[in-house]
């Protein structure tokens, strides 16, 4: 039995086209069987663009005629796919949302262009939680994706879509984003690495905004390189989007160069965190283990105020979900309630309709944090903690090179297992303070829980616009567990 | 658990988010904000005094200005093509002020 192109990596496509085993044309086919065949079950494609692919291929097979090939991008004949927040010309961008079901993307955002440019196949957009709202992607209206390690389990979210297409071999790279944990928690639970770059990293121009200050796209791959080759094509000043940075850095630099005299920062806070498994507690406490033998130095940090990240997110994020979903008016774009005779009662109507619980319980929240009087009580204060928290986090990086935690609390949960939202928001505990902050932070799976036999991820955490010192400790990470599998029902030879 | 807003502050903020709430959805999305609301008691329990606010994640950072020079944007056609409904090249609204001229 061949090898399905979604179970290869970027290198082995890309070998295997310049040395034509396959042709890129091969490679777009193969990839769309594959996700007829297998994505009923997972849920993970909202829609597939055979057509963009298939000229796509056309360009790179041209060029592997020509000779040209090894001219071509970092991308080229690589399918990758991108999370339905992301604009790409002529594909619906639906947020998950009935509130964009018929949105057609008129342009393109600038991390899907950037990967086009590098000649990637363009496979399709991706589920998420609605307007990425959830840590489950079970608030999707088109309804849930399956984590391919157990169908009868949530892939985590927002992201939830993006990950469990790589875990399940349909394709080798994807992109998510992450306000609050979107990337770095459905990559723990799928068992695949997650890159949240620092703020600033990737523009987020054509993608739909959440929370503004703390938003950033990455990649999802499952092995280090991989997603190394993915911020490389990423990262990068975008004229479009004033907050991104000018960015020279070759992510894949550093990935040989081990972590012998690295000093790597673990908080003892959060090892002893209320609610953390102790079969997740024990991965991660491993990992440190296998740094520390492989001659890292393992420091001991302290972020007094992380434990503020929570409550200070779930203020500043939802202010900011309420300005950004302000613009959907039933005007210009999105979800019109028909019939109506004023424009108040067809703004009202049309939102009631177009958002899911999830996503007005969040604008409710914003509209009643920004307030006057509450404003002073509760906003202010969290954009002050925010300062804290930050601070925290630069003292910390005076000691260390990187800070290793836990990603998540526990590992994939079951469906409807959590339905309480302040339960649910706990899912991002760990990951929330890095968005307050800003500083990139990644998920890289380390073997199976002890329990529930279902992947473990720690996340790994780096200063402000030194994403490579944590790509570095991934890839030492990836010498002793290995690099990220194909869930066991989705691999050679399994089931699927 | 305290109660921070009341169903009648729900109905208010429903209005000013423009979003209809049923008469159900009213009484869930008061449990739900009050519950959530508490679980924010942490940013109003810390000694902040002096602290500036961070309002930019990255704040060493300087604003980005481009040059002033024409770059081609939508067309009308394609900035009208996800509108749910158009008359003579703009986007068609119902009436602003309602049909009774009191809202």
């Amino acid at each position: 039995m061949t090898t399905p192109f979604g179970c290869m990596g970027i290198a082995q496509i890309k070998a295997g086209l310049a040395a034509k085993e396959f042709s890129a044309a091969e490679v777009a086919k193969g990839t769309f069987a594959r996700i007829a065949a297998v994505d009923e079950t997972v849920h993970s494609f909202l829609e597939t663009t055979e057509q963009m692919a298939a000229e796509a291929a056309a360009r790179v097979d041209a060029a592997i005629a020509e000779g040209t090939f090894g001219e071509m991008g970092l991308l080229a004949g690589v399918p990758v796919a991108f999370k339905d927040n992301m604009n790409l010309l002529g594909t619906r961008t639906t947020c998950s949302s009935r509130m964009l079901e018929n949105y057609v993307s008129p342009y393109t955002a600038t991390c899907v262009e950037n990967c086009l440019q590098a000649g990637c196949l363009p496979i399709g957009k991706l589920n998420m939680d609605e307007f990425a709202f959830g840590s489950s992607t079970e608030t999707s209206a088109f309804g849930p994706t399956r984590n391919p390690w157990d169908l009868e389990r949530v892939p985590g979210g927002s992201s939830g879509g993006s990950a469990a297409a790589v875990a399940a071999g349909l394709v080798c790279a994807t992109l998510g984003s992450d306000t609050g944990g979107s990337i770095r928690q459905p990559g723990a639970f799928c068992g695949v690495v997650g890159v949240k770059p620092t703020y600033g990293t990737v523009s987020r121009y054509g993608v739909v905004a959440f929370g503004s200050s703390l938003d950033q796209v990455g990649p999802f791959a499952r092995s280090v390189e991989d997603a190394a080759l993915m911020m490389n094509v990423l990262a990068g000043r975008d004229p479009l989007d004033c907050t991104s940075q000018p960015c020279s850095a070759d992510f894949t630099a550093v990935l040989a160069e081990g972590v012998r005299g690295m000093r790597i920062g673990v908080v003892p806070e959060f090892m002893e965190a209320e609610g953390l498994t102790a079969e997740v507690r024990e991965g991660v406490a491993a990992a440190v283990e296998q740094l520390r033998q492989l001659g890292a130095e393992i420091v001991e940090v302290d972020l007094p105020h992380a434990r503020a990240a929570m409550s200070a997110y779930y203020v500043l994020g939802p202010c900011e979900a309420f300005s950004n979903l302000a613009r959907f008016d039933s005007v210009r774009y999105g979800y019109c309630d028909p019939g109506h005779t004023d424009l108040g009662s067809q703004y009202e109507a049309s939102r009631a309709v177009g958002f899911g619980a999830e996503a007005k319980r969040r604008i409710m929240l914003g509209s009643y944090l920004l307030s006057a009087g509450v404003y002073d009580k509760y906003y202010y204060p969290a954009q002050q903690v925010r300062t804290l928290i930050t601070q925290d986090y630069k003292r910390a990086y005076e000691q260390v090179d990187c800070i290793l935690s836990p990603v998540a609390p526990r590992t994939a949960f079951k469906f409807g297992e959590i339905g309480d939202p302040t339960e649910m928001y706990l899912s991002d505990m760990f990951t929330i303070s890095i968005n307050i902050a800003g500083n990139g932070g990644m998920s890289v799976p380390v073997g199976l829980g002890s329990q529930t036999n279902l992947p473990v991820g720690v996340q790994l955490i780096s200063p402000w616009f030194k994403d490579a010192n944590m790509l570095q400790v991934a890839a030492a990470l990836e010498t002793v567990y290995g690099k990220a599998p194909v869930a066991p029902a989705f691999a050679e030879g399994g089931e699927a | 658990m305290a109660e921070h807003v009341s169903e009648t502050d729900v109905r208010g903020i429903a209005e000013y988010a423009r979003i209809g709430l049923t008469a159900e959805e009213v009484v869930t999305m008061t449990a739900d904000l009050n519950a959530i609301i508490d679980s924010l008691a942490p940013i109003t329990e810390y000694d902040l005094e002096g602290v500036e606010p961070t309002f930019h994640p990255i704040g060493d950072l300087v604003n980005v200005m481009r040059e002033d020079v024409e770059v081609p944007g939508f067309t009308q056609a394609v900035a009208l093509e996800n509108a749910p409904k158009q008359e003579d090249g703009s986007f068609l609204i119902p009436s602003i002020l309602g049909e009774g001229g009191d809202r």
